[in-house]
């Protein structure tokens, strides 16, 4: 890569490799090794009869109970997803169309401060709100509402809810970005052809912010997908998921193999989103092409 | 804007409804957590019965509480250095070096984002059994350092990407050196993109958990690691406690991050 004979690299160009080191080392080694064992038998190191096995993958495909878990961690991470697009594109928009810098600057710090606050602290919010005494409860039946807790913790609406408030400020900040580079006047050029703000908005802005709006779903989706603490704490160790499942079966059965062959499940779950993402990127950037 | 302001003005109302009821629903959680952290009683109580600062107390009386937290600084110090230097010398050799294939290669820098980071944590861990080397720090380090290097390279080719060639060229033609012109011109001009990054790569991996999860070792724990272990068993004020002090670190760095880089500069991304 930095033959310096066949192109013309400059100098600078030797300073991408330690990158490249690290990413080799600690990056593509442990994702082969990952593949490696999720294919063998045992431990090559301290096992001497290794033979090749596709019985973890087949553990995964025979057991309906492995499925389900598959299916329930994608079905949280596309509710997850389409929530916190819902809710992050106002908030975006906003935070891109706003005119007071002061007005940026605090809309700004309200997205930031529960980003910086931190996964685990956020998931204890959510449980003192969620829980059967927590706040949401207790109000609503001091208000005289209901006399029963509703059972807001311990379900599947309940993992969303916090996995929403987790994520939606990376959809915010992805979305803000591109919805600040559509230029204005495009709308009030709409606008003044009759068009309506809603029309306007649909029209003009909705479409030239398609990809952010890809870019910041498949970011969400990425890390809900991959969230360990919220599921097992608002779910209660109820509710299943791919990552708790991959820390069980290495933290209690110490199943190296079965728990490598479920994180290759993830990966091609996760590598089959971003070859969709990057062929719908084209399909957004080959249309605007034409337009 | 001057057109939305002449028509009916509801639309405009249910927008600033919506978008405060979104901002509501970030904010509350938070503000509940400090309403916790101060309320005397060992449980879920609302609305609260008092002020007290006993679970600031219990926090910082704590030695394991106390030791994550200078375990997680330490960490966090240790990445944000390494994923500088080694995310800005790349976004560097991308953005200036001619090198074939930067698509492909800054895909791949940013590719650890994408990839659940669990996943990273998971392998490596593997890795670490397979070599026998245990659970060392550096191997903590280089797996934070892996996922916060991607934040490092996207702020800095951002700014390298923004920034007028003809400052280099002109320098040169004034006749500084190459050398000169770097550490003149050029690295001045992407400070505020590699300073973003660290501040993101620190932040990140103070906050890191799922990488964490399977590379530390039992007394040798991260916070957000021992904070999750408390919150499987206890449900107090502590956690409330270590919460504030976690929130209000967070606004130090924000304000931080404003009073440097700017925080517009910052969503620039």
């Amino acid at each position: 890569m930095s033959d310096a004979a066949t192109q013309r690299p400059n100098g600078l160009a030797l300073f991408i490799l330690p990158s490249v080191l690290l990413f080799a080392l600690f990056f593509f080694l442990p994702i082969g090794l990952m593949a490696l064992m999720s294919v063998l038998t045992g431990n090559p190191v301290v096992a001497p009869k290794v033979a090749f096995t596709t019985r973890h993958y087949g553990r995964i495909i025979d057991d309906p109970y492995y499925l389900e878990v598959i299916w329930t961690t994608i079905r949280i991470g596309l509710v997850t997803t389409l929530v916190a697009l819902a809710i992050g594109y106002p908030l975006a928009h906003w935070m891109a169309r706003i005119r007071s810098r002061t007005g940026h600057a605090l809309l700004l710090m309200a997205v930031l401060a529960p980003m910086l606050t931190g996964i685990v602290v956020r998931t204890f919010a959510w449980m003192t709100l969620l829980s059967d005494k927590g706040v949401i409860n207790q109000t609503l039946i001091s208000l005289g509402i209901i006399s029963q807790p509703l059972k807001l913790m311990y379900t599947e609406t309940g993992i969303v809810v916090g996995l929403v408030h987790i994520y939606v400020p990376f959809m915010v900040l992805t979305l803000t970005g591109v919805i600040g580079r559509i230029d204005e006047r495009l709308e009030q050029a709409a606008e003044n052809l009759g068009a309506s703000p809603l029309r306007a908005f649909i029209e003009v802005t909705l479409p030239l912010s398609l990809p952010g709006i890809l870019a910041g779903s498949l970011l969400v989706f990425a890390l809900a997908i991959s969230a360990y603490v919220t599921p097992i704490l608002l779910g209660g160790f109820q509710i299943m998921t791919l990552p708790i499942l991959i820390y069980q079966q290495i933290s209690a059965n110490f199943n190296v193999g079965f728990a490598a062959a479920l994180g290759i499940v993830l990966l091609l779950i996760s590598l089959m989103l971003v070859i969709a993402y990057n062929h719908a990127l084209g399909l957004v950037s080959g249309q605007r092409e034409l337009q | 804007m001057r057109a939305i302001a002449s028509r009916p003005h509801y639309g405009r109302y249910l927008y600033l409804a919506v978008n405060i009821s979104i901002l509501t629903f970030l904010l509350a959680p938070i503000a509940v957590v400090v309403v916790f952290a101060l309320n005397p009683t060992p449980f879920i109580q609302f609305p609260p019965v008092g002020v007290s600062l006993r679970w600031f107390e219990k926090f910082f009386a704590s030695r394991d509480f106390m030791h994550a937290l200078g375990f997680s600084l330490e960490i966090a110090l240790l990445t944000t250095v390494s994923a500088t230097l080694l995310g800005a010398s790349a976004a560097l050799a991308l953005a200036r070096g001619n090198l074939p294939g930067t698509r492909l290669i800054v895909a791949t820098m940013l590719s650890p984002l994408m990839l659940p980071a669990i996943l990273t944590g998971l392998a490596l861990f593997q890795t670490y059994v397979l070599l026998d080397v245990g659970r060392p720090t550096w191997g903590l380090v280089a797996g934070h350092t892996l996922v916060t290097l991607p934040y490092v390279v996207r702020t800095t080719l951002a700014v390298l990407h923004n920034f007028d060639l003809r400052l280099e060229e002109a320098a040169r033609n004034l006749g500084a050196s190459p050398l000169r012109t770097f550490f003149e011109v050029t690295l001045p001009l992407i400070k505020p993109g590699v300073l973003a990054g660290a501040i993101f790569a620190f932040i990140v991996s103070f906050d890191q958990f799922p990488v964490s999860l399977f590379l530390v070792s039992p007394g040798n724990e991260t916070l957000p690691v021992t904070l999750f272990n408390y919150l499987k068993f206890d449900l107090d004020g502590t956690i409330g406690a270590a919460s504030v002090v976690s929130i209000v670190l967070a606004f130090v760095v924000v304000i931080g991050l404003d009073r440097t880089v700017g925080l517009r500069s910052y969503v620039k991304l």
